[in-house]
């Protein structure tokens, strides 16, 4: 507030992320956020967490109406605007793709500095051989837990046998191979639910949000699926991409000029909260 | 009377944490801000109040928190969870109220 030269009589709201996620941390903030509603008698804007990454993304890039890829280490969601919600068109059914590439990471035990999908993606630009992996898009959802399980199955192969060589090349299999196959695998496979949802829209522009946003061979791969189609890719650096306050400022901004308001009673915090829950009101 | 003893059989591991606080707007926030969750667990049960410290003061400014569970260990992790929420509590009024950010200053 100091740098932005404003004071406690320039804040319109208090707004804070009603879901979904993580239990404490989420009632930590919840309690914080009431407490300064009461204290500096300001409302409160409970915010739905995918709802401030799109919001933000739209925002940082100017993007008008695109399909959202919304994919971090907790979430991936497509989701297309329509009629005052952001409908879910596809997910994954398991586990987030984040959460399977940071998993990997474990298992490889890949430094977490500055995040280990980073380092997968550096690792990954290393690899050549693309190995066999199940690839498992089930319509217009995707599920991912089973594509960890073969990942980290060949990893103990490797560890076992490092001189192990791929069998269509002959190369020796590195865990840079590694990395790179997962990626190539679980970035397809979100391209495709991806198109799948531009097509059934008749959308050509896609917005990438969350943390896994900021993976550029991802961008890479979505913008040629969109200039095939005529379109293109909006991304965010990752300032925006990763979980941050702003993006849930943000979208409450537009929502409380909207009218819309959080009761100090129903200011509570829920673990699961549906994108398509939140009534877009902000949005013709 | 009878509701109450039933319920104390059903719930006979008790604490009674008293908070007492400078001022009683500090306690009424407290406690508005802490009640608005509801206890996670089935096992335990749990009430606020704001009183005054002494019979002599009109103003409450001690927040009363009362804790019931089926066990000493289901007591144990209710409260220190609420310990951690109560820091959080501390903390917003200590270096965020409007007194210490200056509400016509820039901080």
């Amino acid at each position: 507030m100091a740098e932005a030269k404003v004071t406690m009589n320039d804040v319109n709201c208090i707004c804070y992320t009603k879901g979904p996620g993580m239990g404490a941390p989420l009632q930590s903030v919840a309690i914080a956020a009431r407490m300064m509603s009461l204290l500096w008698k300001k409302e409160l804007v409970g915010v739905n967490h995918c709802v401030g990454h799109i919001e933000m993304g739209r925002e940082i890039t100017g993007a008008d109406n695109p399909i959202v890829l919304y994919v971090s280490g907790g979430n991936t969601q497509v989701v297309a605007y329509a009629e005052q919600r952001y409908r879910i068109f596809g997910e994954a059914l398991d586990i987030a793709v984040g959460n399977c590439l940071d998993r990997f990471a474990r298992t490889l035990e890949i430094s977490n500095d500055p995040a280990p999908g980073y380092n997968i993606e550096q690792l990954a630009k290393k690899g050549k051989v693309l190995l066999d992996l199940p690839y498992a898009v089930k319509g217009m959802d995707c599920s991912f837990s089973g594509i960890l399980a073969s990942i980290d199955l060949l990893a103990a192969e490797l560890k076992a046998n490092p001189e192990q060589r791929d069998p269509l090349t002959g190369d020796v299999i590195t865990t840079a191979d590694l990395c790179f196959s997962l990626q190539e695998t679980v970035y397809a496979m979100l391209v495709e639910i991806t198109e799948r949802a531009m097509a059934h829209v008749g959308s050509n522009q896609v917005l990438i949000v969350g943390g896994v946003g900021s993976n550029l061979r991802l961008q890479e791969m979505m913008g040629l699926m969109a200039k095939d189609r005529g379109g293109n890719v909006f991304a965010t650096d990752e300032r925006f991409c990763i979980d941050n306050g702003i993006m849930i400022a943000h979208a409450g901004l537009l929502a409380f000029e909207t009218g819309f308001r959080t009761a100090l009673n129903d200011s509570t915090c829920t673990q699961r909260f549906r994108t398509d829950e939140v009534f877009v009101q902000w949005r013709d | 009377m009878t509701m109450a003893i039933q319920e104390d059989l059903e719930f006979p591991c008790s604490l009674t944490i008293d908070l007492p606080l400078p001022t009683a707007r500090l306690a009424s926030a407290a406690m508005q801000a802490l009640r608005v969750d509801k206890e996670l667990s089935p096992l335990v049960r749990r009430s606020f109040s704001t009183i005054s410290p002494t019979s002599h003061s009109s103003e409450e400014t001690v927040l009363r928190t009362e804790y019931k569970a089926t066990t000493n260990r289901m007591l144990r992790v209710a409260v220190n969870g609420f310990m951690e929420s109560l820091g959080v509590v501390l903390g917003v009024m200590e270096e965020l109220d409007v007194d210490v950010l200056g509400s016509d200053a820039e901080i």
